[in-house]
C-alpha cells in the first residue's frame, strides 16, 4: 500500500495554481530556504502519513469542482513514486497536475527517480525561494527567480 | 401657599393660577354635554373652572410644586366635585401630552446625537454606508430623515402598523420618504438620449457624440436620483451608448476621408466634394458597400488609383479615433459617477448599469472600453465604487467559446477578479428566460445594483418589460422573531407569518394610495421627462396613479438562517431538512404575494431584502426581548435574506447550489455572494469557474467577493493584513490607513469607517468559501 508523508491538505485552493485545486502539502524538504512560508514542513519525519487510497477518496468526492491537483510542500520530489501514481490517477479523472519544487527543472531532469513524475506534470513552479527576490506581483510564486512552466510529457510548452 | 412652579425642563417660574383654570376650562368645555355640565352657560363654566383651580391650588402644601403635582391635584379636585367625565377627559389630555413630549424628546435626542457625535460613534450616521454623515449636507439629510420618520409614524401610519414597525416586527424601508416618492427605476437611455431632455434650466438636445452620450447618461442618472430614494439603473447601457459610437464613427469617417482626399488628390476637391454616406462599423468590411462607395468617389472626381487607399485610410482612422473617444467617454463616465452628488450634495447617486448582450461592433466597443477603464481604476488607481456594473450572461451571445461576445465575458471575469465589478446577471436562469421575448431587448433581465428585479406585469401583461419600471416600496418581515415566538411549532409559525403578511400587504397598499395621489409635477424628471413607463401620456397636474401600477409592491424578509435554527435547530447550510423547510417558508411568502397580485391587479413581489440598517436593528430588539439565544440572537446581525450564514464554513460551489432555488422564488430581487480568499486577480480561471457554476445552477444574479486592499503610500494592491507586504509599513505607524474595499448590500464601500456596527461585525465574521 503506497503512502505519502504530508503536512496538510486544502481541498479547494485558489492560490496554488490556476482554477480550483486540491492542494497537497508534502512533508520533508532539504532546501531550507530562508524566509520559507511553511518551515514546519521541512522535517522529513514530521507531519503524518496518509494512504494514496484515502487521498483518492477525498479527491473523488471533490472532483466536480476541481480543475486539478497541486503538489506543494515540503518538496514533492522527495517522494516522487507515490505522487507519480496519484498524478496518473488524477489525469484519468481529467484533472491537471501541478507541482512546486525547490529544484530547478534542469536539476530535476538530472534526477532519474524524478523522471516519471516530471512526465506527468502539466505545470511546474521551480526553484528555491530567494527572500531578496520576493515576488508580490507575479501569480502563484514566491520569488522572481522561480519559473512557471507549462509542460507535456516532460517537455516545456511555455513559460509564464 | 404656592409661590413658584418647577417646569419640566427644570426652570422655576412664578406661579400663575390662570394657567390652571385655563387647563380645567378646556376639560370642562370638552365635556359640556355631560350630565353634570349640560345646563351651564359659558360664564358659569368659567366661574366653575376658576373655583376648581383655587381648590386645586389649596390642596398643594409645598411652596414650589412641579407640574406633575399640580396635575395630580387637578385630577383629584375634578373627581371630588363629581365631574368624572371631565376628569377622564383631563387625564386623557394629560397622557396625550406626555406621549407627544416623549416622542419629541426621543426625536430631540436623535437630533442631538447627529449634532454632537461624529459618525464614528453614531450608528444613525452610518445607517447608509454611501453617505458621509460627518459632512454638513450629510447631517442635514439625517435631520430631515429622522424627523420625517417620526412624523409619519405619528401621523400617517395606521396605529397597528406603526407599532409593528417601531417594535421591529416589520421594517418599512425608506420610511423617511413615505409620502414623497417611489424606490427606483430602470432608466431607458436609448429612448431618453434619442429625444433629449430638460433638467430644469433649459433643454439638452439629443447628443451626437459618444462623449456627450456618456455625459448626458450621468446627468440623467443624477436627475432621476433627485426624484427617487432608491437606486438608479440603466438596463441597456451598451445599446444606448452604441448609438453614440455609431455617430462618432460616421463623423470620424467623414473627416478622415476628406483628409485623405486632400492629401492624395487636391485641396479644392477635398473642400467641395460631397462625400458618400459613411458606412457603419459592420458595413465597413462589406465588399458591396465598398464597391458602391468607390463608384461614388469616382463619380465625384477622385482619381482611380487612390480610391482604395482613401477607403482604407478612412476606415482605419475612423475606427481608431472612435475607439479612443469611446475609452475616454467611459473613463469620464466612471469618474463622474464617483464624484457627482445628489440630494443637496450629501450622496453619490446609487447608479447601476447593465450590459453585455449587444453584439454590434459599436456595442462591443462600448463594453470593451468600459471594462478596460474599470480595470485601470480611477486617477490614483483606486477601485471605482460606482457605477455598479452588471454583466448580462447569455448562452449563444457571450457564455461559450465561439459566441460573439465570449471575449467580453472573459474580460468581464478578469476585471471583476481585480475590481469586484462587474457582477453577473444570468439571462438563462429559467425565471429570467421565461420573461424574454426574442427581438425585444426591453425584456432582457436587468437588475438594480442592490439586487431589485422587475419583470412580470400583472397590471398590464402586454408591458411585461424591464425598461422604464421599478419598485414602488418594500417592507421586510422579521422572520427570526416569528420563529422564536413559535417555540418550535410550525403551525404557530405559519399562523403568525400569515398575520404579518396581511399587515404588510395593508401597509404596502396604504403607501401605494399615498404615492398614487402624487402628481406628475412632483416628479419633474421621472414623470415629467417620461422616464417612467407611460408617464409621457400624462400632463403635469395628472395623478400618477395609473402609471405607477407598472411598479412593484414588495414583501421582504431577513434571517432565514436564524429562523430555521430557531425552528428546527439547524440552518439550511447544515441539513437537507432545513433546506426543505427554508424553501417551503419562502415559497409560502411568494404564494401569498402572487395571491395579492391576483386580487388587486397590482404587482406584488417577494425580495430577498438587501438589509443594511436592518441587519442590526432587528437582532438588537430581539436580544433585548428574548435574551441571547445561541446562533439565533447571539451575533450583532441577522443573516441577510436567504443567505447561508457568513460565518459558516462551506464550499463556494455548495453555497451556490443551496441558494440557487431561492432565486426562483424571490421574483422581486435576489443575489448570491461567494467569498473567496486570495488575490483573485491572479486566478481568473477560478473566478470564471464560480460564475459558470452560478449559471449552471440557476442563480439569477451573483457576484464574487474577495479582499481588495491597497496601500496608498506604496501603491501595493492585494491582500494586506497588518503589514503591507511590499513596503513593510504598519497600519498603526501613523501614515494613511490601508484602503479596504468591501461590499455592503451590493454597493462597494471604500472605507470600513462608514460601516454601521452590525455590518462591520458581519464583514469581520465572513468566512471564505473554499
Amino acid at each position: 500500500m503506497l503512502t505519502v508523508r504530508i503536512a496538510g491538505i486544502i481541498p479547494e485552493s485558489i492560490v496554488d495554481g490556476p482554477g480550483f485545486r486540491f492542494a497537497l502539502f508534502t512533508q520533508g524538504c532539504p532546501h531550507h530556504c530562508p524566509g520559507c512560508h511553511n518551515p514546519q514542513t521541512h522535517d522529513p519525519n514530521g507531519g503524518r502519513t496518509i494512504s494514496l487510497l484515502a487521498l483518492m477518496r477525498q479527491i473523488w468526492q471533490n472532483r466536480k469542482n476541481l480543475d486539478g491537483i497541486t503538489f506543494s510542500g515540503g518538496d514533492p520530489f522527495c517522494q516522487p513514486e507515490p505522487l507519480y501514481h496519484l498524478a496518473r490517477w488524477c489525469h484519468r479523472l481529467g484533472l491537471t497536475v501541478m507541482a512546486y519544487s525547490g529544484w530547478t527543472l534542469e536539476e530535476l531532469r538530472a534526477k532519474p527517480e524524478c523522471r516519471l513524475l516530471l512526465c506527468e506534470l502539466d505545470m511546474l513552479m521551480d526553484g528555491r525561494f530567494i527572500l531578496a527576490r520576493r515576488a508580490l506581483e507575479m501569480r502563484f510564486r514566491g520569488s522572481t527567480n522561480q519559473k512557471f512552466y507549462h509542460l507535456r510529457h516532460g517537455q516545456v510548452l511555455s513559460v509564464e | 401657599m404656592i409661590k413658584t412652579v418647577i417646569k419640566r425642563d427644570g426652570r422655576q417660574v412664578p406661579f400663575n393660577l390662570a394657567k390652571i383654570s385655563t387647563a380645567i376650562l378646556k376639560a370642562l368645555a370638552q365635556t359640556r354635554t355631560s350630565e353634570q355640565l349640560k345646563d351651564r352657560d359659558d360664564f358659569e363654566l368659567e366661574a366653575l373652572a376658576n373655583k376648581l383651580a383655587e381648590e386645586a391650588a389649596r390642596k398643594i402644601t409645598v411652596e414650589s410644586p412641579d407640574i406633575e403635582q399640580i396635575q395630580d391635584a387637578v385630577e383629584r379636585v375634578l373627581m371630588d366635585n363629581n365631574l368624572p367625565v371631565s376628569a377622564k377627559s383631563y387625564i386623557l389630555y394629560r397622557a396625550d401630552r406626555s406621549r407627544a413630549r416623549e416622542r419629541n424628546t426621543k426625536l430631540m435626542r436623535t437630533l442631538a446625537d447627529i449634532v454632537h457625535s461624529s459618525a464614528k460613534d453614531c450608528d444613525v450616521k452610518r445607517e447608509n454606508a454611501n453617505i458621509d454623515g460627518d459632512t454638513a449636507m450629510g447631517s442635514m439629510l439625517k435631520f430631515g430623515s429622522e424627523s420625517s420618520k417620526q412624523f409619519y409614524i405619528d401621523n400617517m401610519l395606521r396605529p397597528d402598523i406603526a407599532r409593528a414597525h417601531e417594535q421591529g416586527d416589520i421594517h418599512i424601508h425608506d420610511l423617511d420618504f413615505y409620502s414623497l416618492t417611489m424606490t427606483c427605476c430602470q432608466i431607458d437611455l436609448v429612448d431618453l438620449l434619442s429625444r433629449g431632455f430638460s433638467t430644469g434650466h433649459g433643454f439638452l438636445r439629443p447628443p451626437k457624440d459618444i462623449r456627450s452620450f456618456a455625459a448626458l447618461a450621468c446627468i440623467a442618472i443624477q436627475s432621476n436620483q433627485n426624484d427617487q430614494h432608491g437606486g438608479q439603473a440603466v438596463p441597456n447601457f451598451d445599446y444606448a451608448m452604441a448609438n453614440g459610437v455609431r455617430m462618432t464613427y460616421a463623423r470620424h469617417y467623414r473627416t478622415a476621408m476628406r483628409e485623405a482626399i486632400e492629401l492624395l488628390c487636391n485641396s479644392d476637391l477635398a473642400a467641395d466634394i460631397t462625400l458618400p454616406e459613411p458606412p457603419t462599423m459592420s458595413q465597413a468590411d462589406d465588399s458591396a458597400f465598398k464597391t458602391r462607395e468607390a463608384e461614388a468617389l469616382r463619380a465625384a472626381g477622385v482619381e482611380e488609383q487612390v480610391i482604395e487607399r482613401i477607403q482604407a485610410f478612412a476606415r482605419m482612422h475612423a475606427f481608431k479615433a472612435t475607439d479612443r473617444d469611446t475609452y475616454q467617454a467611459m473613463e469620464a463616465l466612471v469618474h463622474n459617477l464617483n464624484s457627482m452628488h445628489s440630494r443637496a450634495g450629501a450622496q453619490t447617486p446609487f447608479s447601476s448599469i447593465n450590459y453585455g448582450t449587444d453584439t454590434t461592433p459599436e456595442g462591443r466597443m462600448v463594453i470593451k472600453n468600459l471594462l478596460l477603464t474599470t480595470q485601470a481604476g480611477l486617477g490614483d488607481g483606486e477601485t471605482p465604487i460606482f457605477p455598479i456594473q452588471i454583466f448580462r450572461v447569455k448562452k449563444g451571445v457571450n457564455f461559450d467559446e465561439g459566441d460573439p461576445n465570449y471575449d467580453l465575458f472573459k474580460l468581464a471575469c478578469e476585471v471583476s477578479a481585480k475590481r469586484l465589478f462587474p457582477n453577473f446577471a444570468f439571462q438563462d436562469a429559467p425565471f429570467n428566460a421565461k420573461l424574454y421575448k426574442e427581438g425585444h431587448p426591453e425584456t432582457e433581465i436587468s437588475y438594480m445594483g442592490c439586487r431589485t428585479r422587475i419583470g412580470d406585469n400583472v397590471y398590464d401583461p402586454s408591458k411585461a418589460q424591464v425598461w422604464k419600471r421599478g419598485n414602488l416600496s418594500f417592507t421586510s418581515i422579521n422572520l427570526p422573531r416569528l420563529a422564536i415566538q413559535s417555540h418550535g411549532s410550525l403551525k404557530t409559525f405559519y399562523a403568525q407569518l400569515d398575520d404579518m403578511l396581511q399587515l404588510v400587504r395593508d401597509q404596502l397598499l396604504d403607501r401605494f394610495e399615498v404615492q398614487a395621489r402624487k402628481r406628475v409635477r412632483n416628479f419633474p424628471f421621472l414623470m415629467g421627462e417620461g422616464i417612467w413607463l407611460d408617464s409621457e401620456k400624462l400632463g403635469p397636474d395628472d395623478e400618477v396613479r395609473e402609471v405607477i401600477k407598472h411598479g412593484s409592491l414588495t414583501f421582504g424578509f431577513i434571517g432565514l438562517a436564524e429562523t430555521l435554527k430557531s425552528l428546527i435547530g439547524k440552518h439550511h447550510g447544515e441539513s437537507e431538512e432545513a433546506q426543505k423547510l427554508g424553501l417551503e417558508i419562502i415559497k409560502h411568502m411568494r404564494d401569498y404575494a402572487d395571491r395579492c397580485s391576483q386580487e388587486t391587479g397590482l404587482n406584488f413581489t417577494l425580495i430577498a431584502t438587501p438589509a443594511e440598517g436592518l441587519s442590526g436593528r432587528f437582532v438588537r430588539m430581539d436580544r433585548k426581548r428574548f435574551g441571547c439565544i445561541p446562533e439565533v440572537t447571539d451575533r450583532e446581525y441577522y443573516t441577510n435574506s436567504f443567505h447561508i450564514p457568513v460565518y459558516y464554513p462551506i464550499s463556494a460551489f455548495r453555497k451556490i447550489e443551496l441558494e440557487a432555488p431561492y432565486h426562483e422564488l424571490t421574483n422581486g430581487g435576489h443575489i448570491t455572494y461567494v467569498e473567496l480568499n486570495g488575490k483573485m486577480a491572479d486566478n481568473p480561471e477560478a473566478f470564471e469557474k464560480v460564475v459558470r457554476h452560478m449559471a449552471l445552477h440557476g442563480i439569477g444574479y451573483g457576484s464574487v467577493n474577495h479582499p481588495l486592499d491597497r496601500d496608498p503610500v506604496c501603491g501595493y494592491r492585494g491582500i494586506i493584513d497588518d503589514v503591507c507586504p511590499k513596503c513593510g509599513r504598519r497600519e498603526d505607524d501613523g501614515g494613511p490607513h490601508f484602503e479596504r474595499i468591501r461590499r455592503i448590500t451590493g454597493y462597494l464601500v471604500g472605507t470600513l469607517d462608514r460601516f454601521n456596527n452590525a455590518k462591520a461585525a458581519e464583514v469581520r465574521d465572513r468566512v471564505k468559501h473554499l
